[in-house]
């Protein structure tokens, strides 16, 4: 037990041919990778990527869980993905640090409440558990909460989410790329995906930094670069990357014991086992592949931050960074497969909240992936959706305003 | 504990003792200390417990490099002492340990270092399941250092926002001269430094260059500098962030006669000169954060600017010649100096080692610290030869310790720019700097006084360059003579002591040693950015002020490759930690209020922020708002529109634009008349609507929603970006006020205001006029029916608006005139079946999903409406939602945003409340096409505990006067 770890994953040789390849090693890859090997005994896969594995949003976002989306569509995978954290840590033996804390998000006049009410109702009738708060039940829930009236924009009431909470976002990489690992599966860093080779309509390969693979089923679970690789075989994907950004709080005593969430003030904020408080997280509304952070910003933060829990006055950030989301026009993922290629499947435009969906989502794609047909619950998800003019109800309004997490 | 004799470089005044509290103890320290060195002069030598191991801490540096000096100061967790300027009554305290540092019951954790590997929290506490949240109660109360301090109330906190040319970070000899080169063009200049001087290595060395010694030279530098009227000077300032085009932000603290605490700085720079020098780079043997380990430079500043003797006999393990000055220098102070070992085996000033042999300090060369020996404090050292081939054992209180020096490099990392590794120098430094940014300095590895003075100058000159300032060949020139000058330094190459494992610091903030590293790389974690992670190195406080530079050669070591195969990890903003209270400054809250607003609220109103503005919600404290709803149905009532967008588009494609965006066909606006329509996105889904009238040839002017009054211009000009069309739009949203009367006596109102025949004849409904009020006040007037009465859109100028408001209710008194707000007109509106955007859409609701298909010209095509194949395509589209008017069996409404339901989830409330005027409890919901039939049976579902279920039926909209006669006549 106290004997250091030894290698986490195994470096693999680089085969000229794989039953399944996966690229980018972020969480959605290496959680379909792991479930491939383990509930379908597709062993040969090879996951790709392009830096280390972790590089993308996996290693930068906040990791809040949580199942009290919108709409039925997206309720059930979010559900199940919620439920699925303590087998998790006992299947993969790492202590992924689920804090399961509860998740306050604010309303700030009446028709925010109105607007959390349809994400309340939705939940409970889904059997979800969640509630509505009002203000004062706010504040008994988190004593540091300020509900004066003289703040630009007064509380009014909540939504709490019992059930949600946080996760360490490096174990959960760490952890699928261990477990795949021990089961066969050939994780290739510094190897870029550059090409897919398509012959008659169907996958016969993908051309990498180091070579060609042969393989019949590709995955693009590139994350931001997902429209880059969809690029590869000319499907051009609704996405728009947006840069976002996140800080922390210099460690302090835990003090504050649920994510709190304000859509006027557009900001999150929880406290990490480690004791800081990890806050985000803004979008710039222009298109780019940098993760540069934004002066304005951290400064933004502060100033919200201070108004709702004026406590941190006194609190010190620590560091900002940036990272990217891969939004699409309704907040909600494109997963989808052999259409109209077969033995392309893609599963991306998570924007920033493919952290919470990443093991569930993984597993449901493993199935589509090995026998070829979309799992029920992955089906509202295909990219359809979008030339029909069919978007989900993830957002009421326009996707830069959501809850963020 | 006594002070030195007085000596020109010290920076305290003697004549003024300040008075604090340290953990209840009166102590004295004097202006001009830290409180970190009051401490130190009070005997203090345990400053804190370590994080995981809670292993005591001492002072080791001066600039906050790590967490060792970490206090709860004035109430404010997490202050670092030995930044923090002493004041009379401070109040200090200890933090994160049971108990004092000096005695903290949590000490035992030391002794199981070796239960926690790298990756330890992850392999354990886990299993069973059930346990774990137990375990992370337990986790949770070892973390976090400080502790959160609610009754904080902080003092001032200004900021500042302004422009300069050149932004000169760092006050040493190099800045300096950056700033006065710079500034000697014309130039303004602004220069950033973070101690409370200007003066940097200069500030308290006494060795001489040219017959001046270094300080004298450098407060010559400071005075002449300050002297500049076109150099602006900020001390105890820290830059904290660089970001695009040279935006520079820093924080200052505030000194006793600053009317703030702590001020934000963000400087919109030119060009940007980083001069911020060096730091020494930790020595990493075992135990090397023993309370009495210091660098050199700490030890040289306690006595030179601080009078205060590091202890009583030391030995120096230093890779540079400044250890070697300092050793000396302290001797002289009064420090008995055992022993000085020099991790290089060459390469030493020989006047350095000329000043050893003088004072028969005994010289080590190839010599380095392997082992401090001692339990709370240093008692002894081990020195090693670096290879490790023979050791020596000398007593001793102090252990001046480094490897030498490393650059801080922390605005090279923010600018973006990769580093790589420097031979010579040992340094890891960007292999050229963008335009606009330039560097100088120990910085860059110059070593002596002239080359650092010298390539400051140019640096300076080069900035003057980039701002047009001054000539190309100019600054060409002092680089030449720099080249011909410089020195640059060789480095010393030691990466660890012989010997380093388990109890040699990698990262002081989070207790990570040389094994973690070496586990990290077994793990597979083999690049710092990844060791990071796992080990946590350099995610403390200090980011990367102990570990910075140190851990991509250890593990380039350890990897068995050569220095400079790893890169340093990356380093982010803020460089120092500050607080949330100086981030969020003045924070003044940003809102507009119409010009009605003070009116209004001293008519009882109770305002909401909506978007940007505030707004007037209800004239009373009843929510239902049932009096205002029923006086705009019998009397009349008034509210202020004045949000509402308005704009004047006009010039000869004006039409043109006007077709491109709005669904309807816009040629077909009658002059007097208004057409009510609505914009599209292009996917067909509702984005705004509002009326228009023409003024005249291309010349219209029309209204928006309140919420997209911001966008409207940007929203025309981007779909009609690729024309070659001449119209000009002009936002009038601020410049007019906009007044809604309405009720059955509304005319009876106005006419009271004008000559203007405004019978229903003259002025009919859907009718535009323009009139003076009282013969005086110029008014559009808009005859609509939004609240589904007579009503009279009355657009003003902003600065009329009061004098109207104020007509209005006189001549409105004898018949009943009362304001009403917005929740009202919420009620009104819907009882009429309109919608308002947002409220009764989603993104996703095309304009035919609401009702209001009609709006849209499908003839026009030539115009390319933006939407319109959307629309097309959508049309007849099955299975979307659909918005119905419904009545509720029973009179309590559901609350808005409760679903409808069968079995799964089949569409929601919108808007829903009971109607006084028709006694019902009517609403409009969205739901799946198959249910919008009129008589289908909803089944609404309120959640709560238990939920409430309501039955209701979708019936025709509107649900008040179908006819529309009311507003009609
Ligand atoms: C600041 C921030 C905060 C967030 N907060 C939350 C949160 O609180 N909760 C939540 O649920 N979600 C959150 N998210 C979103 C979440 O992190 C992402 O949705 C999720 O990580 C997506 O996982 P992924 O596996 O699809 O992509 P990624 O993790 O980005 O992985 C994609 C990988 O593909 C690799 N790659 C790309 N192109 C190639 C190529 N050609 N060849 C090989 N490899 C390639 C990349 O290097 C990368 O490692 C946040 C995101 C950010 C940035």
């Amino acid at each position: 037990m106290f004997e250091p770890f030894g290698r986490l994953w195994k470096q693999a040789p680089f085969r000229s041919t794989y039953d399944a390849v996966i690229v980018g090693g972020g969480l959605h890859g290496l959680a379909t990778a792991y479930y491939l090997a383990k509930n379908h005994g597709v062993r040969r896969v090879a996951v790709l990527e392009k830096n280390h594995i972790g590089y993308g949003s996996a290693g930068r976002n906040t990791a809040i869980v949580r199942a009290n989306q919108r709409t039925q569509e997206n309720i059930p995978l979010y559900d199940e993905g919620l439920k699925m954290w303590p087998q998790l840590m006992d299947e993969l033996d790492f202590n992924l640090m689920f804090f399961n804390c509860g998740n306050l998000n604010l309303a700030h006049s009446e028709a925010a409440m109105g607007a959390l009410r349809l994400q309340v109702a939705s939940a409970q009738y889904l059997g979800v558990r969640s509630e509505l708060l009002d203000r004062k039940q706010c504040k008994e829930l988190i004593p540091h909460l300020n509900i004066s009236e003289d703040i630009t924009y007064p509380v009014f009431g909540g939504m709490y989410h019992p059930p949600g909470g946080t996760v360490r976002h490096d174990a959960l990489v760490w952890a699928l790329a261990k477990g795949a690992s021990a089961l066969g599966v050939h994780i290739h860093q510094q190897t870029e995906v550059t090409g897919i080779a398509v012959h008659r309509g169907r996958v016969t390969a993908v051309e990498t930094s180091r070579g060609t693979i042969h393989t019949l089923r590709v995955l693009n679970a590139a994350g931001p670069w997902s429209v880059l690789v969809s690029a590869m075989v000319d499907i051009r994907l609704p996405i728009h990357v947006l840069p976002i950004q996140a800080m922390v709080t210099e460690p302090l005593k835990p003090f504050l014991h649920h994510v709190i969430s304000s859509g006027a003030y557009h900001c999150y904020a929880n406290q990490s086992l480690k004791g800081e408080v990890v806050t985000g997280a803004h979008m710039d509304p222009w298109i780019s592949y940098g993760t540069h952070v934004t002066a304005h910003y951290i400064k933004h933060q502060a100033e919200a931050l201070t108004e709702l829990l004026p406590c941190l006055r006194g609190v010190k950030f620590m560091r900002i960074w940036g990272g990217l989301a891969d939004m699409t026009p309704d907040m909600a993922p494109i997963i989808d497969g052999n259409d109209p290629i077969e033995g392309y499947y893609m599963d991306c435009g998570w924007g920033y909240f493919g952290f919470k969906s990443a093991a569930v989502t993984g597993k449901y794609v493993a199935e589509y992936m090995a026998t070829g047909r979309c799992p029920k619950i992955l089906q509202p998800f295909r990219l359809k959706r979008y030339e029909e003019n069919r978007l989900l109800g993830e957002t009421a309004s326009p996707p830069q305003y959501g809850p963020w997490n | 504990m006594k002070r030195l004799p007085h000596s020109p470089t010290q920076r305290i005044d003697t004549r003024h003792p300040l008075p604090f509290s340290y953990g209840g103890r009166l102590l004295e320290g004097y202006r001009g200390d830290t409180v970190a060195t009051a401490l130190f002069a009070n005997g203090v030598r345990i400053f804190s417990r370590s994080l995981k191991y809670h292993r005591p801490r001492g002072l080791y540096s001066l600039d906050g490099e790590s967490s060792n000096c970490l206090m709860e100061i004035d109430g404010l967790p997490n202050m670092r002492a030995e930044q923090v300027p002493l004041r009379g009554g401070m109040q200090v305290r200890p933090q994160n340990v049971v108990g004092s540092p000096e005695r903290d019951l949590l000490g035992f954790l030391d002794a199981f270092h070796w239960a926690m590997p790298a990756g330890f929290y992850y392999r354990v506490f886990h299993k069973p399941y059930r346990l774990w949240p137990f375990f992370q109660t337990l986790i949770r109360r070892a973390a976090g250092a400080g502790t959160v301090n609610p009754s904080w109330e902080p003092g001032r906190y200004d900021e500042l926002h302004f422009h300069a040319d050149v932004c000169v970070v760092g006050g040493g000899p190099a800045g300096m001269q950056a700033a006065r080169a710079a500034a000697q063009t014309g130039l303004r200049v602004v220069l950033l430094e973070s101690r409370p001087w200007l003066g940097g290595f200069y500030d308290w060395r006494t060795v001489e260059h040219h017959g001046t010694p270094l300080y004298e030279r450098g407060r010559h530098l400071a005075r002449e500098l300050e002297s500049l009227s076109n150099v602006r000077v900020y001390t105890s300032c820290t830059a904290t962030g660089l970001y695009g085009d040279n935006l520079v932000t820093a924080v200052q603290e505030g000194g006793p006669d600053d009317f703030f605490h702590q001020r934000y700085l963000e400087i919109r720079a030119r060009a940007v000169v980083a001069a911020t020098g060096c730091t020494e780079r930790p020595l990493v043997f075992e135990h090397n954060e023993r309370p009495g380990v210091m660098q050199p430079g700490c030890a040289h500043r306690l006595a030179r600017t601080y009078g205060l003797l590091p202890g009583t006999a030391a030995v120096f393990s230093v890779g540079h010649d400044l250890g070697l000055e300092a050793a000396a220098d302290l001797h002289d102070q009064g420090l008995h100096v055992a022993c000085v070992a020099d991790c290089r085996s060459d390469g030493q000033d020989p006047q350095r080692i000329a000043a050893l042999e003088e004072r028969n300090i005994p010289f080590l060369r190839g010599w380095v610290a392997a082992r401090a020996l001692g339990k709370k404090a240093v008692e002894a050292v081990v020195l090693s030869t670096t290879e490790g081939s023979a050791t020596r054992t000398i007593s001793c209180d102090v252990l001046a310790a480094s490897a030498g020096l490393t650059p801080l490099t922390g605005l090279f990392s923010l600018a973006r720019l990769p580093l790589s590794y420097d031979e010579r120098t040992g340094y890891f430094l960007p292999a050229s700097l963008p335009e606009g940014l330039y560097a100088a300095g120990r910085l860059v590895g110059y070593d002596d006084p002239a080359s650092i003075e010298l390539s400051g100058t140019a640096a300076g000159l080069r900035a003057a360059v980039h701002c047009g300032a001054l000539d190309a060949p100019r600054a060409d020139e002092a680089l030449t003579e720099l080249q011909d000058n410089h020195r640059v330094l060789r480095g010393s190459k030691l990466v660890l002591a012989p010997g380093a494992g388990a109890r040699s610091f990698v990262c002081f903030d989070e207790d990570a040693t040389v094994k973690h590293v070496r586990q990290s790389v077994r793990m597979g974690f083999d690049v710092p950015e990844l060791a990071k992670r796992v080990t946590a190195i350099g995610t403390g406080p200090s980011q990367s002020g102990i570990p910075g530079h140190n851990l991509p050669l250890i593990m380039a070591h350890l990897r068995g490759e050569s220095a400079g195969t790893l890169r340093p990890t990356t380093v982010r903003p803020p460089l120092k930690p500050t607080l949330l209270a100086t981030y969020a400054g003045l924070h003044p809250d940003i809102h507009k209020k119409t010009p009605l607003h003070d009116v209004q609220e001293r008519a009882g109103a109770v305002f909401r922020r909506v978007g940007v503005w505030k707004r007037a919600r209800y004239f009373s404290s009843d929510p239902t708002c049932r009096d205002e709803i029923l006086n705009v149905r019998n009397n009349v009532g008034i509210l202020d529109g004045s949000t509402l967008g308005k704009f004047r588009i006009f010039g000869p494609d004006a039409e043109k634009a006007l077709q491109r965006v709005y669904v309807g066909d816009m040629s077909r606006v009658p002059a007097g008349k208004l057409k009510y329509s609505a914009m599209c996105t292009e996917d067909g889904c509702l984005l705004d609507d509002g009326v228009a009238t023409k003024l005249g040839e291309n010349d219209y002017y029309f209204t928006t929603s309140t919420g997209r009054a911001g966008a409207t211009v940007e929203w025309f000009r981007f779909h009609t970006r690729h024309e070659d069309w001449e119209y000009y739009l002009v936002n009038l949203t601020d410049s007019l006020a906009s007044i809604n009367l309405a009720g059955p006596k509304a005319r009876d109102v106005l006419q009271q205001l004008t000559d203007a025949d405004v019978s229903n004849d003259a002025f009919p409904f859907m009718g535009y006029r323009e009139f003076r009020l009282k013969g005086l006040v110029p008014a559009r007037v808009l005859r609509l029916g939004f609240v589904g009465e007579l009503s009279y859109e009355i657009h003003i100028p902003s600065s009329m608006a009061r004098t109207v408001w104020q007509w209005l209710l006189e001549a409105g008194r004898p018949l009943g005139i009362r304001p009403f707000g917005l929740e009202a007109q919420n009620v009104l509106r819907m009882e009429k079946g309109h919608v308002i955007i947002g409220q009764e859409s989603e993104i996703r609701t095309t304009l035919i999903d609401l009702g209001l298909g009609f709006l849209w010209d499908r003839t026009k095509t030539w115009a390319k409406t933006v939407g319109a194949p959307a629309l097309q395509f959508a049309e007849s589209q099955e299975g979307r939602l659909k918005l119905v008017g419904f009545l509720v069996d029973g009179s309590r409404p559901p609350l808005d945003g409760s679903i409808v339901v069968d079995g799964s989830i089949r569409g929601h409330v919108c808007t829903c409340r009971y109607s006084p005027t028709l006694d019902k409890a009517i609403g409009l919901a969205l739901v799946d096409d198959d249910l919008a039939a009129l008589g289908s049976r909803l089944r609404i579902f309120e959640p709560g505990d238990p939920p409430e279920y309501f039955d209701a039926r979708v019936v025709p909209t509107p649900f008040y006067d179908p006819e529309g006669q009311r507003m009609k006549c």
